[in-house]
């Protein structure tokens, strides 16, 4: 699927020609004369001639596979691959280009660079121009491409949900456009999506203006709009507050988690994370401090984490408060310690200007007021507080002020822009009955979904790598949505619909996204540069504003909230709804990915869960129980405000008690074969007045119970000295405790017989990787990232519970608890444990356990280091798999690839196949595995080869190697903490060598003399030792080893 | 047989009467007409019925392989951290089997045990249908079955070598050299006892095949020359191999790094065990065969007592190694093999296998003491419900060691529990049947006794007696 890239070195004036298949090719008059002319010798007297059919096939094979054909072939491809006569351009067979453009997102847009080869995107990267991401990425970013390719997604025109031709679409909307432009727009309304795009900003500008009586309606589930109400109510303008991590010494969240599912995480982590690294025993270290309901990824950084019910993170920001600015009332606050809220808050105030106060965007004005007057108090803004300005200043009505609208007959005819509200609206609007109220729905949708149910006219959305737009990024500046391929499925951009209904002719290109661009000070010549780097960098920011005021004048009246006050209790539960760390709100669910991803705290897959503690579950009799390596979850009935809902309980450790976590996005009730029958809807007790938490909730036992499939059963590390961790100050005085709480430090020494006849290390490149475990925040980017590159295959909710997931990269998630283990070597659950993450992935060891077993020598050892994984070698015996010690092996049980996964153990007897759109997304560079073989990370060795090759045709000679760190790995280049470094060990000069020097070096179960190639550094944690319980904080196994040596020389 | 003790040349006190491995003082022709008989005559009903069941559990072997090869390894309960369960359990445990026969027929022989000379044959059989029921296993285990010819060591298919280092390598040399040498031992010593049957049966087809299976042999002296040559020699490989394999399919387990897998008791556990579970199995085939084909006369109730014997030896072997694991894991301060068999093993609390591990250590460790009662040696119904324990036993071992330690290794983050599917059982029972449907056609149409061995304990035998009158491995033990 070639096409004239519309790129910055060949941008020229030239009309661009777009094709998207065969059929619409083939039409072309250049097909034509390319069938005649171009053909291979001898071919072009094929018409009318006595050419045989055998020979016309293969030279129609030829020419075909010339014409872009062959691509949708990824495995065994029928070798006729011919070059272009006449290359598109840039493109060069094998080679793929990359494209800068940008994810929109609610909270601002995600800057990209993705891979594309032979036309089609096949993997997705942070844009290392921007300074947001220096080519970082996160999760969701990189498993868009799946929703790009998602053959469940829309593809056809609906109206009263038949099909209908598009021409027959525009021809009703041109009927209907001409009608709201007679009446002036009277009972017309939009709903959309926050995508913040300046070119849609600028068509509803113009829609206001056609028709004036029309209303614009923005409805995000996981958008609050708290945080901006109180910006405006504390600095009187409306302003956006971005937070800067980097520049924090001492941050205190209130139930804010930057580092995991709030939106906006990707610069967030790699500024905190940078602050995590330590270079020497004498190094700093910031300090994070976070008090929340549930265990998020950002708790599991925290230094000092305090359990708290999010209704109750109010009282704590008014003691805070208190603290900081006497003469603030410091309320009560129950069952918690007063000393952790004075130090913290001799802390922040030590800190000053660098400290940070962020508050979780969900909790109410009044807390974020009190963080805006903390900082202020600090000194903070201007300095950790970053203010933006806000683009969007066009009045917009919430959901619920449409609903009344339609309630009172207003609205005659709505334009549903994306998003999916009848399925996630607020429960008590009731949504889908009161849009059988409007008399005309057009509603632009990436799915057939439970909106399109109820909706007149239905049009698929194009994703945002199929058509032009644009979009505000993250941190304010203007970013381009440069697309990669033209729509799949004839989808329509919602700027495309909009301009459409303005009543100009449909567009493909950029021309509306040029024109906003001009109006904000682009020109003709820097618009090349602008698609090129994918952004304009932010000129205009906010001057910082102080707040002089008091707080009793501001109208902070936090201790007087009614729910802060309300005692929780068994009969009287909170409930906290959280956007999902893998479906977000529910516009990922039919995304495999995304689906199969294991959660970062509760590595749960495929399904949500109602989040309970242990005291709530003892306290509510309810269990979730192991059972034949499954657990099951009681399945409880939650009501509140007269809704109600059933959802399977699991136990979390590290939540808060008599609080309900919630993660919405799950339960859909219409949707692709990926999210059909997954998790339960927690929007079906979402109220519009209390979207984040509410409490009030009553839980009943149903009976009932639900098998989870969770990718990690055990949760301790046995006192095994797996991940290693220490405070900041204990490394200090010992530099070398991660020897000396390792294994290897008690085994004897190695002694052989057999002397090695030695290897030179010098010669090739020698691949190492180490992982920071200080760094590592848990957020699955590389796992995704890796199944992106290297095209693993999903395996479905009852494959994962079976302990099949194929997962090359895993994150380990370990609780360690402040209680000492037993003689056993079994501790107690912890009530309030801390966690570590450690990302697993092949060791590539020097000296395998699996090379060894392999009967057929299907493993083998490169001369670089690299354990190969040799896929039409490999029987499957999985003999390596049992031998691994880091059971870091996959095996292709099933046919995945060739197997729909809800038929797997019908064999040949099921259908058999991919959906073409899925070949499309694989990567060419690396194999697709059948049934019956193993699988593992091989360090990208496709990415390592190519960038060997092209060092070798750049230098023109033999010899001579490339710097150390001249190749990234999948998982290195998305991780947005920067925790995975990879390179050449024989370079002493590259970081991963330098790091494999550190005293904080440790190999994972290093005693077994497997030689890892992949190394960890210790982690360090920075506990402030006036807090209470400091002197426990990251000393898990130095204690666990301390009192285990008793035991082991009775 | 109660002659006075009469001495000749130096008094050598009073021996204790043996009793005759033959009752009832049988001929030789006896022993020849009973044993063809039992292919001449009508088949029993209850070989019918029993031939019934066996082969009709015998279908899910084919059943199971077409549905295992069409669709995937996943229809087993296995996964990525327990990649090998039922499998290679199964493989283990048959291979144990079929070493009790080579050990009675080749190890016992060269000992000159004269008394298992009456069962060698049936126990020969018995190896015979247990290896070929073990290699299903690791040929079919794989995933990729059509390419299991890449273990051929035949470097021109795709220049690559196989891995030498690789002890699953090593089985499959190990088992193909048992089976084809087993195969052989067994062929070879049936020649002269086919040649009988072929001078005896009627029909024509019959004494065509025979004559065929029999190759010629007329029982000239040469022909006795060299085939009792070749019939030591073959016991001598055959009683090497029966090391040499279970050592082998035990470095399985003992070279890799696993804990509860890295140990070096493992080739004398796996020899041991291999003979305990196959003289249990050899209980069970033997008990019924003896009772519904009537021969007490040449399988007595000294035979079984012998076996008996055999079998508490092995058990409290067993017992010593169980005990010798807990010590090993103690003594290594190894602090992974200290977990896993000190808790994850045996725990209530704490493995979840700790069921398995005590079936187990109860089932061939304890409950066969019982055999130490002469009552219970004495009572075959009771013996042959009784060794299903050991049998069970058995198989409970070498999950115990397969399953538990890998299920739980090093990192408990992949810790993952095990659960068997309908497949694994359905393609073990089919296994089962197939092994039995096989014994049951050997009863009907090949000699049961080695007749030539067997006649070789009649005491007319060996006409040379000592000071004692006691024949020189004659017709007494």
């Amino acid at each position: 699927m070639k096409r004239p890239i519309n790129s910055y070195e060949a941008a020229n004036g030239k009309p661009k020609v777009y094709w998207r298949g065969v059929e619409e090719y083939s039409k072309t008059a250049e097909f034509q004369q390319w069938l005649d002319r171009e053909f291979p010798q001898g071919a072009s007297e094929f018409w009318g001639d006595g050419v045989s059919r055998r020979s016309f096939v293969r030279l129609m094979g030829a020419s075909m596979a010339l014409a872009g054909l062959g691509m949708a072939s990824c495995r065994r491809p029928e070798a006729h691959l011919v070059p272009f006569t006449k290359t598109s351009e840039l493109q060069t067979t094998g080679l793929t280009l990359n494209f800068a453009t940008s994810m929109p997102r609610r909270r601002g847009g995600v800057p990209l660079l993705v891979t594309s080869y032979q036309g089609r995107p096949i993997k997705i990267e942070g844009n290392p121009l921007h300074p947001l991401s220096k080519g970082k990425s996160d999760t969701f970013a990189q498993a868009s491409l799946l929703n790009l390719y998602d053959p469940d997604r829309s593809w056809r025109f609906l109206h009263a949900n038949s099909e209908i031709s598009a021409d027959q679409f525009f021809k009703d909307l041109d009927t209907l456009t001409a009608g709201w432009a007679a009446n002036g727009g009277k009972g017309l309304a939009f709903l959309g999506g926050e995508v913040n795009s300046p070119t849609l900003n600028r068509l509803r500008a113009e829609l206001l203006k056609k028709f004036p009586q029309a209303t614009w309606t923005t409805y995000e589930p996981g958008l609050y709009n708290n945080e901006w109400q109180a910006a405006k109510n504390v600095f009187g303008q409306e302003v956006k507050i971005s937070p800067r991590y980097d520049k924090a010494e001492v941050i205190l969240s209130l139930d804010c988690d930057f580092l995991g599912s709030d939106d906006g995480t990707l610069a967030s982590i790699r500024d905190f994370t940078e602050g995590r690294k330590v270079e020497n025993p004498n190094g700093r270290m910031n300090r994070l401090y976070v008090v929340e309901s549930r265990y998020s990824n950002t708790g599991g950084m925290a230094d000092h984490r305090l359990r708290l019910p999010a209704s109750k993170i109010s009282l704590l920001a008014s003691a805070l408060l208190a603290e900081l600015k006497p003469g603030s009332l410091a309320p009560e606050l129950p069952g918690v310690d007063a000393k952790w809220i004075t130090e913290a808050a001799r802390d922040l105030a030590k800190a000053g200007k660098n400290a940070l106060v962020v508050v979780g965007a969900g909790q109410p004005a009044e807390v974020h007021q009190a963080a805006l007057m903390l900082n202020s108090a600090l000194g903070a803004i201007g300095n950790t507080v970053e203010l933006l300005p806000v683009e969007d200043k066009l009045p917009k009505l919430a959901i619920q002020e449409l609903a009344k609208s339609i309630g009172l007959g207003l609205v005659t005819d709505l334009v549903i822009l994306g998003g999916n509200p009848v399925y996630n609206a607020p429960a008590d609007l009731d949504f889908a009955s009161v849009l059988g109220k409007v008399k005309n729905i057009i509603r632009l949708g990436s799915h057939e979904d439970e909106t399109t149910a109820v909706s007149g006219w239905h049009a698929p959305l194009a994703e945002y790598l199929e058509a032009w737009g644009d979009t505000i990024l993250q941190d304010g500046s203007y970013g381009c949505v440069q697309p990669l391929i033209l729509p799949l499925h004839n989808g329509l951009s919602e700027i495309q619909l909009v301009a459409k209904i303005l009543g100009q002719p449909l567009i493909a290109g950029p021309e509306l996204v040029q024109e906003t661009f001009k109006q904000r000070g682009g020109t003709d010549a820097t618009w090349p540069q602008f698609v090129h780097d994918g952004f304009v960098p932010l000129t205009a920011t906010v001057p910082p504003i102080t707040i002089g005021a008091s707080p009793a004048s501001m109208g902070v009246s936090l201790a007087s909230l009614k729910a802060a006050n309300s005692e929780l209790g068994p009969n009287n539960l909170e409930l906290v709804f959280v956007p999902d760390s893998k479906v977000d709100d529910g516009r990922f669910s039919n995304n495999g990915w995304l689906q199969e991803l294991p959660d970062f705290m509760t590595k749960l897959t495929w399904d949500n869960a109602a989040l309970i503690s242990p005291l709530t579950a003892k306290s509510l009799g309810l269990d979730c129980k192991l059972h034949d390596g499954t657990y099951y979850g009681d399945v409880i009935k939650i009501t509140v405000d007269g809704r109600s809902v059933e959802a399977p309980v699991l136990i979390a450790l590290g939540q808060a008690d008599y609080t309900i976590t919630l993660p919405l996005g799950y339960g859909r009730k219409i949707s692709g074969k990926v999210g059909k029958d997954v998790g339960f809807s927690a929007y079906e007790i979402r109220s519009s007045l209390a979207p984040y938490v509410l409490t009030g909730a009553q839980v009943v036992k149903t009976g009932k119970t639900f098998p989870f499939s969770i990718t990690q059963e055990h949760w301790s590390m046995e006192g095994r000295d797996l991940v290693r961790e220490a405070p900041l100050a204990y490394y200090k005085e010992h530099p070398d405790f991660t020897r000396e709480v390792g294994e290897e430090a008690e085994a004897p020494p190695l002694e052989n017989f057999y002397k090695s006849p030695g290897f030179d290390f010098k010669k090739d490149y020698q691949w190492g990787m180490v992982i920071d475990l200080s760094s590592c925040v848990g957020c699955n980017a590389c796992v995704i990232s890796c199944q992106a590159e290297n095209n693993i295959p999903i395996v479905g909710k009852e494959q994962v519970r079976n302990g099949r997931e194929m997962h090359w990269m895993r994150v380990d998630r370990y609780y360690s608890g402040s209680q000492t283990q037993n003689e056993r070597g079994i501790e107690a659950i912890p009530n309030d444990p801390e966690v570590v993450m450690q990302p697993v992935t092949c060791m590539q060891c020097d000296n395998a356990p699996c090379e060894t077993v392999c009967p057929v020598n299907a493993t083998v050892h490169s001369e670089e280091g690299l354990n190969l994984m040799v896929y039409n070698r490999c029987i499957g015996t999985r003999y390596c798999a049992n031998n691994c010690p880091y059971k870091t092996r996959r095996f292709n049980f099933f046919d995945y690839n060739q197997r729909q996964l809800d038929k797997l153990y019908l064999g040949p007897l099921g259908p058999k196949g991919t959906a073409e759109t899925i070949k499309l997304s694989k990567n060419p560079d690396v194999t697709v595995r059948m049934r019956g073989v193993m699988e593992k990370c091989t360090f990208c060795i496709q990415r390592i080869e190519k960038a060997k090759i092209t060092w070798k045709i750049d230098t023109k000679r033999e010899g001579g190697k490339m710097p150390g760190d001249a190749i990234q790995t999948a998982c290195q280049q998305s991780c947005p903490a920067d925790a995975i470094v990879f390179g050449d060990i024989s370079d002493p000069n590259s970081r991963v060598s330098k790091l494999k020097k550190r005293e904080l070096n440790y190999q994972l179960l290093a005693a077994l003399n497997t030689q890892p190639r992949l190394s960890y550094l210790s982690r360090l944690r920075n506990p402030n030792p006036l807090m209470p319980g400091a002197e426990r904080v990251g000393m898990g196994l130095i204690n666990a080893k301390s009192h285990g040596e008793g035991a082991k020389h009775e | 047989m109660n002659e006075e003790v009469t001495t000749f040349g130096p008094a050598r006190g009073n021996v204790m009467e043996r009793k005759p491995l033959i009752a009832n003082s049988r001929s030789a022709k006896w022993i020849t007409a009973h044993t063809v008989g039992l292919i001449e005559g009508k088949p029993l009903r209850i070989w019918w019925i029993l031939l019934t069941i066996s082969s009709a559990l015998a279908l899910f072997l084919p059943l199971e392989l077409t549905y295992l090869v069409s669709t995937g390894v996943g229809i087993w309960g296995s996964n990525n951290t327990v990649a090998w369960a039922w499998d290679i359990t199964n493989f283990v445990w048959w291979v144990g089997i079929a070493h009790a026969g080579t050990a009675i027929s080749a190890i016992f022989f060269l000992t000159r045990q004269k008394w298992t000379n009456a069962i060698n044959r049936i126990a020969e059989a018995m190896t015979i249908f247990a290896i070929g029921c073990a290699g299903v296993f690791p040929a079919f285990h794989v995933g990729r079955v059509w390419m299991v010819w890449f273990l051929n060591p035949a470097p021109y298919y795709n220049d690559i070598w196989q891995n030498f280092k690789s002890p699953l390598f090593w089985d499959v040399f190990a088992v193909t050299a048992y089976l084809t040498v087993s195969a052989l031992f067994w062929y070879y010593g049936m020649i002269p006892d086919l040649a009988s049957v072929r001078d005896k049966v009627s029909g024509k087809v019959r004494k065509i095949a025979y004559g065929i299976a029999a190759l010629g042999w007329r029982g000239s002296g040469r022909h006795w020359f060299y085939y009792e040559k070749g019939y030591v020699l073959l016991a001598g490989i055959c009683s090497a191999l029966v090391f040499s394999v279970c050592g082998i399919v035990s470095m399985d387990f003992a070279t890799s790094v696993i804990p509860g897998w890295h140990t070096t008791i493992f080739p004398m556990y796996f020899g041991v065990g291999a003979v305990y579970g196959g003289f249990a199995m050899l209980f069970i085939l033997i008990i019924p065969t003896r009772h519904f084909f009537k021969l007490h006369d040449l399988i007595t109730e000294k035979h079984i007592d012998n076996m008996c014997k055999v079998t508490i030896i092995m058990s409290l072997c067993i017992g010593y190694i169980y005990l010798m694991e807990y010590f090993t894991a103690y003594y290594s301060g190894n602090p992974y093999e200290w977990w896993l068999v000190f808790f994850n093993r045996s725990t209530p609390s704490g493995a979840p296998y700790w069921w398995c591990f005590w079936i187990m250590v109860s089932f061939n460790a304890i409950v066969p003491q019982i055999l130490w009662f002469k009552a219970v040696r004495r009572n075959t119904l009771f013996l042959f419900f009784l060794m299903f324990i050991p049998s069970i036993g058995m198989w409970y071992e070498r999950f115990v060691i397969i399953v538990t330690g890998i299920q739980r290794d090093y990192l408990p983050s992949s810790w993952h529990y095990f659960v068997p599917t309908i497949n694994d059982v359905l393609l073990y029972i089919g296994t089962i049947g197939f092994f039995f449907t096989a014994f049951l056609l050997f009863l009907r149409f090949l000699p049961i006794f080695n007749m030539v061995e067997v006649k070789n304990t009649l005491p007319e035998a060996n006409p040379h007696h000592d000071a004692n009158h006691e024949a020189k491995g004659g017709s007494h033990e």
